[in-house]
Order: C-alpha cells, then structure tokens, then sequence
C-alpha cells in the first residue's frame, strides 16, 4: 500500500476513535446536564423550555440532603482509611522485600478482581451474623468497611506507582545527616511521596463517592447518592436526578484538575532535576 | 528503586503489613469462607436453617433456568470483554503515538467520565436512548420517524452500557503498556524497513500485549458481576447472574442459594485469572530463555 | 603518627554465599585523605558503606573516632557520606539542603543560618543560590552543594562514594583541585572511593587498592604507581610496559633473562623486587612508558630494545609510541615529550633505551 495512503488512513481511524470515544463516554453526562435545566416534567426529547426549577426541587427534598450527607461521611472516612493503609501497603508492595511478600500482595490485590457486587454481598453475610452476634445491623459503619476493602488495592497501586521513580538514596543522604526513621519519613519520603498520596486520595474520594454495589449491598438503611438515585428512578423518573448529576459533576471535575496541577508540577520538578543531573 | 528485605520482627514492615492483614482477614478472608459454608445449609420460612447438605448446589446445577441465566452472563461478559478489548487498542495507540500534546487532558476527561456516579451515567443512557429521547429526537427533526432507534430495554442497551462503563480499564491498562514501550524499537522497525501498519503488528502489539490482556481479563471478571445495566438499560428482560444473587438476597432471602451463586461466580472468574496468569507466566519464561 | 580516626580490624561482610569483603585490616589517621581504588565489584563501595554505617559486618571490627561500631546506626555515627549521585533532596532549597543536619541535631536557627552563610563561601557558592531548588543549579554547583551538606557539620570523617563518576573531564579536574583544596583547609579526614586510579594519586595521601573483595596494596601515590605489589596493581593505571622475565639470585642482587630486552649486564637491586621475588623465579619486568626513551644511531644505554613503530599517537604533553619489537612479543609503549617535529614515524626501525634501575620486578 502507499504510504502516505496508509498514513491518512491511519489517522483517520485514530483520531477518529479518539473523538468517537469522548463523544461516547460524554453522551450521558451531556444528557443529564441538559436535562437537569428543563421546564417539563418529562424527560422528552425535545425539552420544552429551559428553567432551574428542578434544582429547587432537589435542594428542598430531605432524603436529598441525607443521602448527601450520607455520601460525604462515607467517602470522608473511606478515603482517610484507605489512603493510610493504601500508603502502609504501598510501602511492603514496593519497597521492602520479605517473606510470604507474595502472599501478601495476592491478599491485597484481591479485592481489584472481584465483581463489586460479589464483594459487597460476601461482606454483607459476614456482617449480617457479626450483627446478629453484635446487636446492631448494617449500616453506614459497614458500607465504610466495605469501601476500604474495595479501594485500598487502588491506593496501594497509585502510591505504588510514584515510589517507583523514588531515588531511595535520598533516604540514605538523610539517615547519614543524622535523621532517625521517623524524620526521614517525615522530611524526605513522605513530602516526595505526596503528589502520589494526594491522588490516591481524590481517586479514593472519588471511587467512594460515586461507588453503587458496595453502598447499595452493605448499608442497610442508610441512603447515599447513588443508592438514592437507584431507588428513584426505579419507581419513577424524575428531572430532579438529572439536576443531581450536574451538581455533583461540577466539584467532582474542579477536584481532579487540582489534583492533576499538582501532580503535573512535582513530575515537572523531578524531570528538571534528572535532566540538570544527566546535563551535569 | 531498589527493595529493602526486612524480617518479620521488623517494626516498619508490621506496622505497614498488619493492619491491611487484619482487615482484609476480617472483612474479606473470612467473609468469603462464611459465603462458602453458608452454601451448604438451607431456609425454611425466610430463616436460615444450618442443615450442612448439598439441596442447593443440586438445586443450583440441576436447574434449567441458573444454567440459562449463568449461559447469558458468560456470553455477555465474553462479548463486551471482545468488544472493550478491541476499541481500546486504536485509541490507547492513538492517545500515546499521535495525540501525545493532548494524551494528558484527554486522559483527565476519561478518568472524569469513568469516576463520575455509574448510576447516574446510566440513568443518563436510558433518557438519550429512550422512544422520546435525545437520539431519537434529534433524529426524528433530520427526518425519520418516531422511535427509529428502539433499543433500550433490550440486551443490546445492557451491552451498550457495560461497554460504556468497563471499556475505560481496557483504555487504561492498553495505554500504559504502550506508553512503556521503548520508542527507539518503534524506530528501528521503520528503519528495519517496515512500514506504520507492518510495525504496529509486529512490534507495537507484541509489546503491549500484556497490557491489552491485564484489561482484557479485569473486564471479564467486573462483567461477570453487573446488575445495574441489565436492570436500568435492558429493563430487567434479560437478567444476568449478579440479578439473580441480587434477588436471592433480597426478595426471596434465601442466603444460601445467593451464597451458592456468588460462588460459582468467583470460581468462574478465578478460573479466568488463573488461565491468564498461567499464560503470562509460559510467554514470560519463554521469552526470558 | 597522628592517631587513627578510623581502626578495621578483619573486616568480613558476605551477601548469602557471595563474600564482598575478606579479612580487611585498615587504619585511617586523622585528617588523612585516603582513597579507595579498583576495578567495579572489587567490594569498595561495600566498604565504604560499612564505615557509613549503612551495611552490617559480617565479621571483625570497626572503630572510628574512638568508638566501636558496632550496632551504632548511620545516622549517629561521626561520619557523613557524599554520594555518587549527590542525593541532594529535591523538595528541599540549597539552604535547606545544607543545613538539614544542623536542623536533625536540633541546632538554633541562627547557627544554622550562620554555618550554612559559612559553607556556601567556603564552597565558592554565590549567596543568591540559597533560595534555588537543586534542579535550578548546574552539576557542579550541585557538587559543591552535596560537599557542602555533608561538611556542614564538621563531621570527623568525610567519606566519598566516586562523586564525580558523572562530571565531564574539565569540570572534573576543576572539582578535584577544589577537593584537594578544601581537605587541605578543613582537616577533616577523607575517605574517597573510586575506580579512577589517576585521580586517587592526584587527591590521596595514601591509596588502598583493592581486588575482589581484599586490600592488594596499601601505600603512597609514588609507591603503587613505582612499587606496585603484583601486575594487577602494575597494570591498573594508564599502559604499562609488563615484559615475562626469570629472575635467579647472583651475588646481593638477581639476574633476569628476558628475550625483549638486549642487556649487558642483567641485575636487578633487591630493592626493585615486589614481595616475594627474593629467591627469583618467574616475573614480570615492568617499565613504565615514559622510563622509554628513543635512542640516536651509535647511542648506547644499559637496556635496549630494537623494534619497529607500529603506531603513535599525539596526546598533548607527550607522543605515545607503540613499538613492536623485531624479536617478537606484545608492543612495547613508550611516552616522549611533546616536540613539534616528530622524533619517529609509523614504519621506521627505532631503537628504545632504558636504565636498568628504573624497572621493578612483579609477581606475574
């Protein structure tokens, strides 16, 4: 085949998938922002007059504002849980070495590989007989749970990934200027790490926020977002969900550009100083 | 970076090791052995009754209807694992090789889309693909007649909406392992001679194949376990395994026969696991000898 | 002499089976500069990581500063370590970077500020790089930094792990004149790792050659490079001359027989023998290239070589020859001084002299 041929064919195929992709992963979103702005009811093609009055109702039903609140603890606890433990973890999958290491990862990686429904309805089993033993039923206190056991592999992965490119020199300069293991995690690793520990952070809050299977199997009562959009729209459609949706969209979108600046400075950072290093 | 070995009696290794092992001991460990011994006993009146006998596996497996329902979501989970796996490599390829400038933001606007509430995506589907929705609108103002794209409620909106919400671990796990390829390989095959179409096959592919199989398999597995798409884009008409555990638990409370199910779903997915990883082990030492 | 600040007595240290160090004795005195020579893998910088404090022995003792060793961590020992690929913290400003083990030791802000203001000259660093992260500097500022965070505290022993591994050549003679330059002034005794023998001659006041994992030799620049103890050692810096040799005792000294030198009276002083050779048998004679010289027609010396000019090569304060004797053997390496008319060409017959007491005999 010529060439340059191939080559306008090939482009044509690549950037068109990439277009069609976003176009594809945008097409509910885009759809719910529009409708959350109609005047009617029904939520029918073509809308037939633009308003904010669904937002008002939102904002003024109350299960709205627990489920909300709801939604926050939960993904608050969640993430300050499975950050920690995703950074201890990180730390015995990538920089140490030891014995039954392999067992260990297994263990932890786990989690990842199972169908999110299957992991909360195992742990609901569990927690329904702890409960039984325990006197008191699922909750928010479970779904917590939950969201630890299914996110910290993520964690672990994400820290995981910025210990790779850690000169672990650096902790050796600092314990040789006298630093005890303590301050040299708090001076050097730990500040190094944070860009990594950061996004593990929004990923978990996120991950938590927006996850259906595991709060919808394991918090008995208690209602969050996903679950209260669940059970809503099974009764019945309501253009309240869609103005939901472009409420939560708009915190969610500012977080991750944050966490993305920041990232991208420490990574930009780390480049200058290999390449001043290399250009030395 | 290099690896510190560390003995167990060491201070920072338990300190970062047993907390995850005691939860994951209890909360994910024993939870599963629980599952697996509830299977054995039965109900009676919506109680548990510890009976120890093998009524509901013979149940499980002697049943027309769990044969079925297992069938369909291995043939749904298959199909969207095929359909994610192929679609990520053009674009994992065109976000590394081509649109290197923008891979960042697009990949931003992906995480964005794939971390965003899957119910409400899902939710978002139902009112573009309804009779009077947003496709069909616009397509009925270019001309065609009401409701000329009648899917939803169909397994071909389930396919649409697993396809949606899974595709962006294959775009993920397919982009990474294309980015680590060295480029200079790139290079010498077209210095070798070959052409873009000739390298892309026969180094390109090779390379990031573990990548396209890590996302290949993560997908079958997360397949294996939807329920949220059947229900709120196929309507409930084709019901996967995850529906059937998801009815056992809540409808009719028979824990040992949503036990039994989820078991048989685990084992599935190992046995996919351990396929995969039995694979990636043989071309590793294959390619190390 | 002075009293030692560093005393190894039988050094041993293995990885499972693999021994890095055997039985290393090695004392280093106060405000020595001793460096630590040899091939990659020869357990240098395993030693070197022992006195830091960051390997265990596996064997024998360590002493430094008065001290036993033994169980005291890196970070409290009397040494501070300058690394090959300088580690200098990358979040952290130069000013902070300097002072980080004043800060550890809990010092008041004033005196850290002051020793910081005091290294930053001492190092010919400008003041306006206090403020800058270590990305912003040039490689050899970041050197001077490095030298600086590990001297700020006085420490008694400064040990270097090759860090100037990376440095192009002027730039590296420039820092190792400085390191010369700053030993000198502060007194502080250093410990220098590196496989470029040239530099440890240049910066040591002794030298440490080791090979697979034990001490070759142990000496004074002019002593390894005049004396080496056997051909590795010998053979180790620049080219050598090495020519097989079997050497019999005759009266004090010792005759040699070797088929490339053409020699009226063969003996050697025992003073030209390394340990071992004194009851003769087979050695090597070496001869440094520039102990060569190109003898006139008719000129006579108490060696000779006959040969023929294989290749030369221009190197700025000399021309090497490669000579290729007309009886055979390897080529024989000459240095002369620089001239602008060539002594020689490729192809001519030359005859190379020597004085006999310029070569020593090793062990081959």
């Amino acid at each position: 085949m010529n060439d340059r041929l191939e080559k306008r064919l090939a482009d044509i195929v690549l950037y068109g998938s990439v277009g069609a992709v976003l176009v594809f992963f945008y097409i509910p979103i885009a759809t719910l922002i529009l409708f959350s702005f109609t005047e009617s009811r029904f939520l029918s093609w073509p809308i037939p007059g633009f308003s904010l009055r669904w937002y008002g109702e939102l904002l003024a039903d109350r299960s709205f504002w627990s489920a909300l609140g709801n939604s926050a603890v939960l993904a608050v606890l969640a993430t300050l849980f499975a950050t920690v433990l995703g950074l201890a973890g990180a730390f015995a999958w990538s920089r140490y070495r030891f014995r039954f290491q392999w067992g260990f990862r297994v263990l932890t990686f786990a989690p990842l590989l199972f169908p999110q429904l299957l992991l909360g309805v195992v742990m609901l089993l569990w927690f329904s007989v702890l409960a039984g033993w325990l006197n008191m039923s699922p909750g928010l206190w479970s779904a917590v749970i939950g969201h630890v056991v299914y996110i910290v592999p993520f964690c672990i992965v994400i820290i995981s990934v910025q210990m790779q490119g850690y000169d672990d020199t650096l902790d050796y300069a600092a314990e040789d200027a006298g630093a005890t293991r303590w301050q040299i995690l708090r001076e050097v690793t730990l500040p190094l790490l944070w860009p990594g520990i950061f996004s593990a952070a929004t990923f978990a809050f996120l991950l938590s926020w927006g996850n259906f299977y595991i709060t919808y199997s394991l918090s008995g009562s208690a209602r969050t977002l996903p679950t209260f959009v669940f059970s809503g729209i099974a009764v019945g459609s309501s253009p309240i969900y869609p103005a939901l949706a472009t409420l939560t969209f708009v915190p969610a979108l500012v977080l991750i550009f944050a966490v993305d600046r920041l990232r991208r400075r420490a990574d930009r950072k780390r480049a200058l100083a290999r390449a001043a290093a290399e250009a030395g | 970076m290099a690896m510190q070995d560390k003995s167990w009696r060491d201070g920072a290794l338990q300190l970062s090791t047993l907390p995850l092992l005691v939860i994951f001991a209890a909360f994910f460990v024993i939870p599963l052995g629980m599952t697996a011994l509830l299977s054995f006993q039965g109900t009676q009146y919506y109680r548990l009754v510890w009976t120890w006998d093998l009524d509901i596996w013979r149940d499980v497996f002697g049943q027309w209807h769990y044969w079925r329902i297992m069938w369909r979501t291995l043939v749904m989970a298959l199909v969207c694992t095929a359909l994610t796996t192929v679609l990520a490599v053009p674009i994992a390829y065109a976000m590394i090789n081509r649109l290197s400038k923008w891979s960042h933001h697009i990949t931003l606007l992906m995480v964005f889309a794939f971390l965003t509430d899957a119910v409400l995506k899902t939710f978002g589907w139902v009112l573009f693909l309804d009779r009077s929705g947003v496709l069909n609108g616009m397509l009925a103002g270019l001309g065609f007649g009401p409701g000329a794209v009648d899917v939803l409620f169909s397994p071909t909106a389930t396919m649409i909406g697993m396809v949606y919400n899974l595709l962006p671990y294959t775009i993920f796990t397919t982009a990474l392992s294309m980015a680590r390829i060295d480029r200079d390989l790139v290079l010498a095959s077209y210095d070798a001679g070959a052409t873009r179409l000739r390298t892309f096959f026969e180094v390109t592919l090779p390379l990031a194949r573990p990548g396209i199989l890590a996302g290949a398999v993560l997908v079958f597995v997360l397949a294996l376990g939807v329920f949220l798409e059947p229900k709120v884009m196929g309507g409930g008409t084709s019901p996967m395994a995850a529906e059937l555990i998801r009815q056992s638990f809540e409808t009719r409370v028979n824990w040992p026969l949503g036990a039994a199910l989820t078991i048989v779903l685990i084992v599935i997915g190992a046995l996919v696991l351990a396929a995969a990883g039995g694979l990636a082990a043989i071309r590793m030492r294959r390619s190390k000898a | 002499m002075p009293s030692p600040i560093i005393e190894a007595t039988g050094i041993q240290k293995y990885y499972g089976d693999y021994r890095a160090l055997t039985d290393i004795s090695l004392s280093v005195a106060n405000g020595e500069f001793l460096a630590l020579v040899g091939p990659s893998g020869c357990g240098k910088t395993s030693l070197l990581k022992i006195l830091a404090g960051f390997e265990d022995l596996s064997g024998g003792s360590l002493t430094i500063d008065g001290r036993d060793m033994a169980g005291v961590p890196a970070s409290a020992r009397p040494t501070r370590m300058v690394f090959q690929k300088l580690a200098l913290f990358p979040h952290k400003t130069v000013a902070e970077n300097i002072g980080f083990p004043l800060k550890l030791a809990k010092r008041p802000a004033a005196e850290i500020d002051a020793a910081v203001r005091h290294m930053i000259e001492l190092m010919r660093l400008k003041e306006s790089y206090l403020t800058r992260f270590p990305h912003e500097l040039s490689g050899g500022e970041q050197q001077r930094v490095a030298l600086a965070r590990s001297m700020v505290s006085q420490p008694p022993v400064l040990l270097l792990d090759e860090p100037m591994s990376a440095l192009d050549a002027k730039l590296k003679k420039s820092l190792q004149a400085e390191l010369k330059h700053l030993h000198r002034h502060v007194g502080t005794s250093f410990v220098h790792v590196t496989h470029d023998l040239e530099e440890a001659m240049m910066l040591a006041d002794r030298i440490c050659v080791m090979r697979a994992g034990q001490i070759v030799q142990l000496g004074a620049p002019a002593e390894i490079y005049y004396r080496p103890a056997d051909a590795f050692v010998a053979g180790f810096i620049g080219d050598t001359n090495l020519l097989p040799a079997r050497l019999t005792p005759e009266g004090a000294g010792l005759r040699f027989d070797c088929d490339a030198l053409d020699c009226a009276a063969p003996m050697l002083a025992p003073g030209q023998l390394a340990p071992g050779l004194e009851q003769g048998g087979e050695a090597l004679l070496m001869i440094r290239p520039e102990m060569l010289r190109l003898l006139a027609p008719g000129e006579t010396a108490e060696a000779t070589i006959e040969g023929e000019v294989a290749e030369f090569f221009i190197r700025g304060a000399s021309i090497q020859y490669r000579v290729a004797p007309s009886g055979g053997g390897a080529e024989i390496v000459m240095d002369l001084p620089g001239t602008s008319v060539l002594p020689a060409q490729a192809g001519d017959a030359v005859r190379l002299g020597l004085t006999l007491s310029d070569i020593f005999a090793v062990r081959p």
